[in-house]
């Protein structure tokens, strides 16, 4: 015999009842209610604790007994082990589940880690091809856009990959927007910023950018940092996003630094290949190294290696007995700086008109 | 015995009993599971953490009792989710596309839409977890619930919202008063519908001060920044501590004077609001004033702090156990009139609520 506390679930009556055992069945029985008998499959442990335990019947919603201490044996003897953590962890114990669920929590950190790397090649081209041009389409009003810039810009991927026209196209577009920077964008694009143009009088420093942002469409870099970036940061990203974004938003894809030691290496490549100096470039991540206070290069900080080591390691890639020659002539170079600047000045003269 | 009585005997009708060291084991737990889960067990963390809450609270001589499960917010979450994230991707590729082509018009009205669906969601969810907690809570057998599914209040939450921001929140004291009343008249405990009228009588003042104690502060600050804008002026070296200050000041009231003016108005909003609410014959206070509030504020960060976040997992202890104290019962309640509630238990739990990071009340 135990005593208890019992509510019907239909109201909110208060009934004291004592409670017996008998052939797994638990009969209740007090004054004011007529006898109760749950078979024990029906009963459930809501709760044990020093001085009580809760009970509850399957398919009686708000129907509760507690118990009080001392129970019965016999009646404990029916009654189910309560929940505590849930789920398979009362099943197997707390200090195994723990270990299985950090086993596993590892293997999905590994995973995800290192997801983008190696699904990034099975992505096919066109896919990514697409959803670039949905993304930033043809720039709009943003390009700057001359017959003598293209040829002049074509000439240059040429020289950094010989094979170009056997490969899949590498669209190049100059962007009249006034940061130093240039980026390889998804669907395989390239873009050059006005402002890096501006900054770059040597062409043979800008081939080692063109280079560098090359080799990230060929490495499929540009597909790992969308895979990475859909997978956890497209949320993140969509709050910290205001809605006065400029050009800058579109292209902060992030890189990772092996990803962008990577693209280095392969421009270093390209350059000894093409025998395009490679000091200018050095002489360019130099001068980005000391501009690191300013503004336009924190992007560029951020998210590639420390300039000075960038700018040692293509110093370093310069040979004393090797023959260069220029990636183009001042004359082509030229072309392609005028274009954004001749757009604007057009515009204005449109505008005074 | 028919009905029970509040506070008889100088009892108080609504009491906690938990303790700190009952609750430790089972704080240490969630935070141990819900690490090796990479944060998926939380919905299972908050499960047993309000089973042992409620079951320390007990009113009028008979203990809460909490019957959500884990399963079922992970599943509400997962629902939301699903419902959330194609949307989400959408306009994240959207926007970009929209600038690219030049059409910023086109974007902002895009995003302004979205976040119009997001504040939207944001009343929903409010409403959907109010209910969703009155299903799960028993006491002698018997829940609350609400036959609302809460569509139309997040219609009127967008609304109020938007005259809120539209007046640069000058009419809120009226609409969160509306949106209190919104919600609370259309939950119920067994047959018992709430009721409350709250108004905002007697919280404009304290609404106003929001607004004037940072300008008259502002005004304090500018007089006083006028010699340390003078030695900026000047272009001495002394002018950086100047700045300093300036900068100090303008910290102040940002992260200070602000938030201790809109505390000092929650403080009595939440006060008139539980004096306005009442269950059939039971009448609810709440007597917690702005600096009981900022000693449960600042005794959150210090527990943090001291224990190096450990003692995060102690938050929702500490804040229902001030809630608790801080609450009052006063009338009776007949017993035999307290039948089951028949409003439907809703199944997907609060995962909207839990999306948005919404809290209770």
């Amino acid at each position: 015999m135990s005593r208890g506390i019992y509510y019907d679930g239909v109201t909110a009556e208060r009934h004291e009842v004592s409670v017996a055992a008998t052939d797994g069945t638990l009969s209740l029985t007090g004054s004011g209610i007529s006898p109760i008998d749950v078979p024990a499959s029906e009963l459930q442990t809501m709760e044990t604790e020093k001085d009580r335990t809760l009970l509850g019947r399957a398919g009686h919603p708000g129907w509760r007994l507690t118990l009080q201490q001392p129970i019965d044996p016999t009646v404990a003897s029916l009654l189910p082990r309560p929940g505590r953590y849930g789920g398979f962890i009362d099943r197997v114990g707390l200090p195994r589940a723990t270990a299985v669920l950090a086993g596993v929590a590892a293997v999905v950190l590994f995973v995800g880690y290192s997801a983008p790397a190696w699904l990034a090649p099975i992505v096919p081209e066109s896919w990514e091809r697409n959803l670039g041009t949905a993304i930033v389409g043809d720039f709009g009003d943003n390009a700057c856009r001359s017959p003598a810039a293209a040829r002049a810009l074509e000439a240059m991927a040429a020289r950094i990959e010989p094979d170009r026209g056997t490969r899949a196209p590498i669209p190049m577009t100059l962007i009249d927007v006034g940061i130093f920077n240039a980026a390889a964008l998804p669907g395989g694009q390239v873009v050059i910023f006005d402002g890096a143009l501006k900054e770059t009088p040597n062409p043979d420093a800008m081939a080692g950018v063109l280079a560098h942002e090359i080799a990230h469409v060929r490495r499929r870099h540009v597909t790992q940092a969308l895979i990475r970036e859909l997978g956890i940061g497209a949320l993140i990203r969509l709050f910290a996003g205001d809605i006065g974004a400029n050009a800058q938003q579109i292209v902060s894809l992030n890189y990772t630094r092996a990803n962008e030691n990577e693209a280095d290496a392969d421009a270093l490549v390209a350059l000894q290949r093409a025998s395009i100096d490679p000091r200018p470039t050095a002489a360019l991540f130099t001068k980005l190294g000391k501009d690191s206070g300013g503004f336009d290069s924190v992007e560029w900080l951020n998210s590639h290696p420390r300039s000075a080591d960038r700018a040692k390691r293509f110093a370093a890639a310069w040979k004393s007995n090797a023959r260069y020659t220029p990636v183009l002539s001042a004359a082509d170079y030229r072309a392609i700086r005028v274009t954004c600047p001749e757009k604007r000045r057009a515009e204005r003269e449109a505008e005074k008109e | 015995m028919d009905a029970v009585t509040s506070g008889s005997g100088g009892a108080r009708a609504i009491a906690f009993t938990g303790t700190w060291r009952e609750y430790l084991p089972i704080a240490a737990t969630n935070v141990l599971l819900t690490i090796v889960t990479l944060g998926i067990y939380r919905f299972w963390a908050t499960a047993r953490q309000r089973r042992y809450l409620w079951s320390r609270t007990e009113v009028i001589g008979d203990r809460l009792e909490w019957s959500g499960t884990g399963k079922e917010m992970f599943v509400g979450f997962l629902i939301v989710m699903a419902i959330l994230l194609p949307f989400f991707l959408f306009v994240q590729f959207l926007f970009p596309a929209l600038i690219a082509r030049g059409k910023e018009t086109a974007a902002v009205g895009i995003f302004s839409l979205f976040y119009m669906g997001l504040i939207y969601l944001g009343g929903f969810a409010r409403f959907r977890a109010l209910r969703y907690r009155l299903s799960r809570t028993w006491w002698r057998g018997i829940r609350g619930g609400s036959d609302e599914p809460g569509w139309n209040y997040g219609g009127e939450y967008l609304g109020r919202m938007a005259l809120t921001l539209m007046t640069l929140f000058i009419v809120w004291p009226w609409a969160a008063t509306r949106l209190w009343n919104g919600r609370w008249n259309h939950m119920s405990f067994g047959p018992l519908a709430f009721r409350t009228n709250l108004d905002a009588d007697g919280l404009k003042r304290r609404w106003a001060a929001v607004y004037l104690v940072p300008i008259a502060a502002m005004v304090v600050m500018m007089l006083l920044a006028i010699p340390v804008g003078a030695s900026i002026v000047g272009g001495s070296e002394e002018a950086s501590p100047g700045l300093m200050v300036l900068l100090g000041a303008v910290f102040l009231l940002f992260y200070l004077i602000i938030p201790l003016m809109t505390l000092h108005w929650y403080a009595k909003f939440y006060r008139k609001a539980a004096d306005s609410l009442s269950l059939g014959g039971l009448e609810f206070g709440f007597d917690a004033r702005t600096r009981d509030w900022l000693k449960l504020f600042l005794g959150n960060i210090a527990l943090a702090v001291v224990t190096l976040g450990f003692g995060l997992a102690f938050w929702g202890y500490r804040n229902w156990s001030f809630m608790v104290r801080h609450m009052h019962l006063y009338g009776e309640v007949n017993v035999s009139d307290l039948t089951q509630s028949s409003t439907h238990a809703p199944g997907e739990a609060e995962g909207l609520a839990d999306a948005f990071d919404i809290g209770a009340i």
